[in-house]
């Protein structure tokens, strides 16, 4: 095919527009662009890829640690299991998987299972090419805060949110998915079987709170399943989804109050959750059954 | 024209590196809220980065804010601290929190006593900035 002579420079010069319309407006002279106006011109979002958050599982392990449920070692993954990992579906979700494991343990001021977990997540980083996040300067600010609860999860979650930004700009979002996925099945895990040595009303409560995050779970993994390759994931979570559909959670909204000075606003809302007890069995039960699948 | 092609690959090309860098950018400005560097407090990181390209939208997503936490929400969309504006709200679609009524301050702390599911929304403050590239970050600390 034989291009018009005047075809590419006028292509060249729609990219510089192109890319001149990116740059921000200046501060002084705030200009609204025409089209704004019009009420016929488009309202596109671009947006990359659908947002998605899932509440960090680092959280749910903080309140087992508060609760003074002691720390359980037989409940983590074991680290041998990593050679099973081959696919990098099965990497990422092990990976969150470990990570949650390496966060409880570093809670627990368990040293020795913290380094151990550590040097797992360390290799399934490498093996997702995302050896960037956990490197050298990780590694020693972990080691050398390894007393200190506070600079642990600052450490920890530092190193996945590089991870998870570093995912998402090489546009594999599906990993990072899986990676959070993970993170979330691992948290549930712990909190059911915790719970069922220690019966504690909070941690029930925390696992009937999951009910809108395995939603986001289910659509996040729906997102990015156009090769089908999370098709199992999904069933086995919309199986989960259905017990989790039945705790009742009743809501009052009431006006929160700030405080402008600090920049702080307190939430005042009314909250109840009621978990019924074979809802939770089924729901322990569907949890260590899609975790097996994962890990072993 | 064989100069013409180089020349219009390497502007794409750049204009993708760039696009990248000033959302590694914005990500390093929202850390800094987060970290106690630009504001007072330390909070940890939900280990996720939040980035969207607006064009005279909105994005919006769902999280749930844990009880017996204080929630730091960050925002970022260039140089000024201002250009966003986030708006929280209970799912009954209830306005918990928006920056709007403060200047479109980039962070805010949110005192959870009792878990919530909450949408966060966000915009660009369409007198400031069109279009661009957004950050957000949410940190939590105990209360």
């Amino acid at each position: 095919m034989k291009l018009n002579k005047t075809f590419l420079p006028s292509l060249l010069m729609f990219t510089i527009v192109l890319t001149a319309c990116t740059d921000e407006k200046p501060k002084d002279k705030p200009t609204i662009d025409e089209e704004i106006n019009d009420p016929d011109a488009s309202m596109n979002t671009s947006f990359d890829g659908k947002v998605f958050s899932i509440p960090s599982p680092l959280q749910t392990a903080l309140l087992i640690k508060e609760s003074n449920v002691p720390f359980n070692e037989d409940l983590l993954n074991n680290v041998d299991n990593i050679d099973l990992y081959t696919t990098e579906m099965r990497q990422a979700l092990n990976l969150g998987i470990y990570g949650t494991d390496l966060g409880y343990a570093a809670l627990y001021k368990q040293n020795s299972t913290s380094l151990k977990y550590l040097a797992t997540v360390e290799k399934l980083t490498n093996k997702l090419g995302l050896e960037g996040a956990f490197d050298k300067n990780f590694m020693t600010r972990f080691e050398k805060n390894s007393a200190n609860q506070d600079s642990m999860m600052l450490i920890v979650s530092q190193a996945f949110r590089k991870s998870d930004d570093f995912l998402k700009n090489n546009d594999r979002k599906n990993t990072s998915a899986l990676i959070l996925t993970g993170g979330w099945i691992e948290s549930l895990y712990f909190a059911c079987e915790l719970n069922q040595a220690s019966n504690n009303p909070k941690i029930v409560e925390r696992i009937g709170e999951q009910q809108q995050t395995l939603k986001s779970i289910i659509e996040i993994l729906e997102e990015y399943n156009k090769d089908k390759a999370n098709a199992e994931l999904i069933s086995d979570m919309q199986t989960l989804k259905i017990q989790f559909d039945k705790v009742m959670i009743n809501y009052e909204f009431i006006e929160p109050s700030t405080n402008e000075a600090k920049k702080l606003t307190t939430l005042n809302h009314k909250m109840e959750i009621k978990v019924d007890t074979n809802v939770l069995n089924e729901i322990r039960s569907l949890i260590t059954s899609i975790r097996k699948k994962i890990t072993e | 024209m064989k100069k013409i092609i180089i020349a219009f690959i390497a502007i794409l090309g750049t204009s993708q590196i760039s696009y990248s860098q000033d959302c590694e950018g914005l990500v390093k400005v929202c850390e800094s809220y987060l970290n106690g560097t630009k504001a007072p407090g330390n909070f940890v990181s939900d280990g996720q980065v939040y980035t969207a390209f607006l064009d005279r939208d909105k994005s919006e997503f769902r999280t749930t804010f844990y009880g017996g936490s204080t929630y730091r929400i960050v925002n970022s969309a260039g140089k000024e601290d201002d250009y966003v504006i986030f708006t929280i709200r209970d799912l009954q679609g209830n306005i918990l929190f928006t920056n709007r009524n403060y200047k479109n301050s980039p962070y805010w702390d949110i005192k959870v006593p009792k878990t919530i599911p909450v949408t966060i929304e966000t915009e660009l403050d369409m007198d400031k900035k069109v279009t661009g590239c957004t950050v957000m970050l949410i940190g939590f600390k105990k209360n």
